[in-house]
């Protein structure tokens, strides 16, 4: 499963055939603009776009689907907790002096406008949850090295990154591992509490550490034997050029930047009560 | 003959030890030769291996003594990166040397380093992949590849360098017998066609007297015995005591001869042994063989129409079924991917099957859960360190106990008995890390044994293992079985197994393909090979006594195939 969820997706889609470094200017620009937009209507189209961006990309429904299901209990919490608590706040984005309650428990109010703002909330997260992978799980590991050196990140850091992303699969399938194994031992860990299921994970993390050492060291051996310097001035097998589309891609978010920013400001598109007042 | 390295009384001691681990070793090795390291673990082979890269001491520190030179670049001063591209190295372990996404950036990832131009890499990636026979594969990723595939594209990136020596340490030791095959015919050549310089450390005695020009054993860090494979291998009592393993065919003539049948020359691989049986035949006589005691029809374990399909549609299992009776010592064998390891899975309930069902004593295992299993089957996984959570032995053998909620005292008398059993009660307060490899397989073994299973399974015991080690693993087994266990074993170590199992699974292409008692089993090569498994050479010597002589000769060990020939 964990492999299925780090590897780059095999589909050839527009997105993958971009060089990394536009897919970069992409995930940037879109963060910056769900950073800007408070209204749950705009941050909810750019999350719905950015998720059918995802699967047009090739990147699986499963990986989405798991991604909400480990949300979900946040963004519940982050429901309520606005809805019931973010008063005051909510009044200065609404200018309202009074909100609309939903729901009274014990004087305290569920309000309409404090959903709406978790509901914001929630929308820029995802989309900042959605748009890493879409930029990373579509790029081939070696264009992705090539193109971060190309924007002059040391090698040493970009090799770190890229061998954290191939180790990961590996690390993974070894936890289940141990887990399998402690349930060997009689642990049924479905029937546990929280603080013991703390402990047997705390217990897990001995086996998972030394074998990560013994890896990593073994690595370095390897590392050695293959000349690794961490050297900035070696070659790539892999090419990373700027095409027209890259071009044409880069320009294309510059601008959308550029228009949601005027939009936001002068018409107030994207402001917490555009549209709802 | 021209050098192509050469050691003068080398000496080392890692960091932080008091104990030379390589001890005044003076070796000569020439160009073009394969040259064999044979010895014991702990005897000192990887760090000799290490001194060629000159990883020991530039990596490693430590205190380094004498003269290593490699293509007339001393070790100890030429920086490793340099040396790197006179001398390839490859390891034990498939997974830990590939770093990259690709076949082909596999093999870039050092040229890379060396600056060589695109065009230049690209080239060489060609030749590599050549001559290894992996041509085709450049956009796959290596964990699409099988073991040996992937060996031989370490091989491969080693050979991109063009280096005039090839180091390979423990190569086949993680493969299975198709893999191992493909690693030495690889090597094989590389040595013979291109003329590359080998240096292979490697346990496998039959494959090391098939291909080596020269063998050096190395024991306690010294170099005891140097010479072609005849000269080393057919001096067997000299093997034993340096606790080595002579080539099965070496062993068996070697027992012959021992019956005062005067030979010539113990023959150390397949054909020249085969060769001189004709001229033997006039000894032969009518074999002896003494078959186990039947086995119990109590059934503890059934699995019925067993079928399991894994999420990508691939199937692992079609349509098994079997039982294993109480007291039983089953072998399950078969190649990499056949669905042994995923048939005994479901046994433990780690897997559901997609149809068909387990039973063990008539309750279905829909019904249980893994750790209620755990009461009933042992699991001892091929890395014991895997299965190590705790701090000190006496607590990692306690730790079921505690986990099933057995009372203190209970818990006490438990450990007590299992630790003794396997001969841990002084080792009891020692973290179980700080023990040899060995000993922590026993104590993974303790701590099932505390639960008191019915049935104990091995997958891959000897995985990794030297002669000794696999050895003292398998008395281990037949002591459990001794105890009224049901033993199960996954290997590929078939030679290993003739004294201790009863009974042979043979599993090919996710189905059974023969459930019978491994006298029958090891001498139906035709079902073996459909799996790509070779009978042991003694398996395979005895059928062609049966063939010169006429007379049927189910016979599995060098010592019944000697017991078998009189003056």
């Amino acid at each position: 499963m964990y492999n299925s969820l780090w590897q780059a997706t095999q589909k050839n889609s527009l997105i993958s055939w971009l060089d990394f470094r536009s897919k970069l200017v992409m995930v940037i620009v879109i963060t910056l603009i769900a950073f800007t937009w408070e209204s749950p209507i705009t941050s909810g189209i750019l999350t719905i776009l950015v998720a059918l961006a995802c699967l047009f990309s090739g990147i699986k429904l499963n990986y989405l689907a798991t991604i909400l299901k480990f949300m979900l209990p946040f963004y519940l919490f982050l429901l309520l907790t606005m809805g019931f608590f973010n008063v005051e706040q909510v009044k200065v984005l609404t200018n309202k002096s009074e909100l609309t309650a939903l729901l009274s428990i014990k004087g305290f109010n569920l309000t309409l406008e404090g959903i709406l703002y978790g509901l914001s909330v929630i929308f820029k997260t995802l989309t900042m949850i959605l748009v890493i992978p879409l930029g990373i799980f579509t790029t081939d590991l070696n264009q992705m090295i090539v193109g971060l050196t190309k924007i002059k990140v040391p090698y040493k850091i970009v090799f770190i990154f890229s061998s954290t992303l191939r180790l990961f699969p590996l690390l993974a399938q070894e936890l289940e591992g141990i887990i399998d194994a402690q349930k060997l031992r009689g642990l049924s860990i479905e029937k546990m509490g929280l603080l013991r299921k703390a402990r047997v994970y705390a217990a897990i993390a001995i086996p998972l550490i030394l074998n990560a050492m013994v890896k990593s060291q073994k690595m370095e051996i390897v590392l050695q034997t293959k000349a690794f310097s961490g050297d900035n001035n070696r070659t790539y097998l892999s090419e990373s050029k700027l095409s027209e589309i890259d071009y044409a891609f880069i320009i294309f978010f510059i601008v959308l930047l550029i228009v949601v920013l005027v939009l936001y400001v002068v018409f107030g598109v994207g402001k917490f009560w555009w549209l709802l007042k | 003959m021209e050098i192509i390295a050469k050691l003068d009384k080398v000496s080392y001691i890692y960091e932080n030890c008091q104990d030379l681990v390589l001890k005044n070793i003076s070796l000569d090795i020439y160009k073009g030769e394969f040259l064999g390291i044979i010895g014991p673990t702990g005897a000192g082979k990887t760090t000799l291996s290490l001194v060629l890269n000159g990883i020991v001491p530039q990596f490693y520190g430590g205190r380094f003594f004498g003269y290593a030179e490699v293509a007339g670049l001393d070790t100890l001063t030429n920086p490793v990166s340099k040396l790197s591209r006179y001398v390839g190295a490859v390891f034990e372990d498939p997974e830990t040397q590939l770093l990259a996404t690709s076949v082909e950036n596999e093999i870039a990832f050092t040229l890379e380093n060396l600056c060589l131009p695109r065009e230049e890499i690209l080239a060489r990636i060609a030749r590599a992949l050549a001559a290894v026979r992996l041509e085709g594969m450049e956009k796959k990723q290596p964990n699409e590849l099988s073991g040996g595939q992937k060996q031989r594209l370490a091989i491969a990136s080693a050979l991109a360098l063009q280096p005039a020596l090839l180091i390979l340490d423990e190569p086949t030791s993680q493969l299975d017998p198709v893999g191992s095959q493909e690693v030495f015919a690889t090597v094989k050549e590389l040595n013979r066609i291109l003329g590359m310089t080998i240096v292979m450390v490697s346990h496998a005695a039959e494959e090391m007297a098939q291909q080596a020009d020269r063998l050096a054993i190395l024991e306690a860090g010294a170099i005891s015995a140097l010479g072609s494979p005849n000269q080393i291998y057919s001096q067997i009592e000299q093997l034993e005591r340096a606790s080595l393993r002579a080539p099965q065919v070496a062993k068996t003539f070697w027992a012959i001869n021992s019956r005062g049948i005067a030979l010539e020359k113990i023959p150390v691989t397949l054909e020249t042994g085969l060769a001189i049986l004709p001229s033997l035949t006039s000894y032969y006589h009518r074999p002896v063989w003494q078959d186990p005691p039947s086995i119990n029809s109590n059934i503890l374990l059934k699995a019925e129409n067993l079928s399991y399909t894994h999420s990508n549609g691939t199937e692992a299992l079609k349509n098994i079924s079997l039982d294993i009776c109480s007291g039983e010592y089953l072998l399950i064998i078969g190649q990499n991917g056949a669905g042994k390891t995923t048939l005994v899975k479901h046994f433990l309930k780690l897997l559901s099957p997609t149809k068909g069902s387990v039973s063990l004593k008539g309750i279905s295992l829909e019904n249980l859960s893994t750790s209620e299993l755990a009461l009933s089957i042992g699991y001892v996984a091929q890395n014991p360190d895997n299965q190590i959570f705790n701090s000190t032995v006496e607590k990692e053998v306690s730790f079921a106990l505690t986990n099933l909620g057995y009372p203190a005292k209970e818990i006490k008398e438990k450990t007590c008995q299992s630790l003794e059993s396997m001969g841990l009660l002084e080792a009891r307060n020692l973290h179980p890390l700080s023990l040899s490899k060995g000993d922590r397989a026993r104590v993974v073994i303790a701590a099932i044994l505390s639960m008191d299973p019915e049935i104990i399974i091995f997958d891959e015991p000897t995985t990794g293992q030297d002669y000794q080690g696999a050895k003292a693993i398998l008395e281990m087994t037949r002591q459990l079985h001794q105890m009224g266990k049901t033993v199960i074993v996954i290997t590929h170590h078939l030679y290993l197994m003739p004294e201790y199992a009863q009974r042979v699974v043979v599993m090919g292409q996710a189905r059974i393909l023969l459930d019978a008692p491994i006298r029958q089993a090891y001498h139906e090569s035709e079902i073996l090979a459909k799996t790509y498994l070779v009978p042991p050479q003694e398996v395979l010597l005895a059928q062609e006594l049966a063939r010169l002589s006429g007379i049927p000769s189910p016979l599995l060990t060098s010592a019944e195939i000697a017991a078998s020939f009189d003056l």
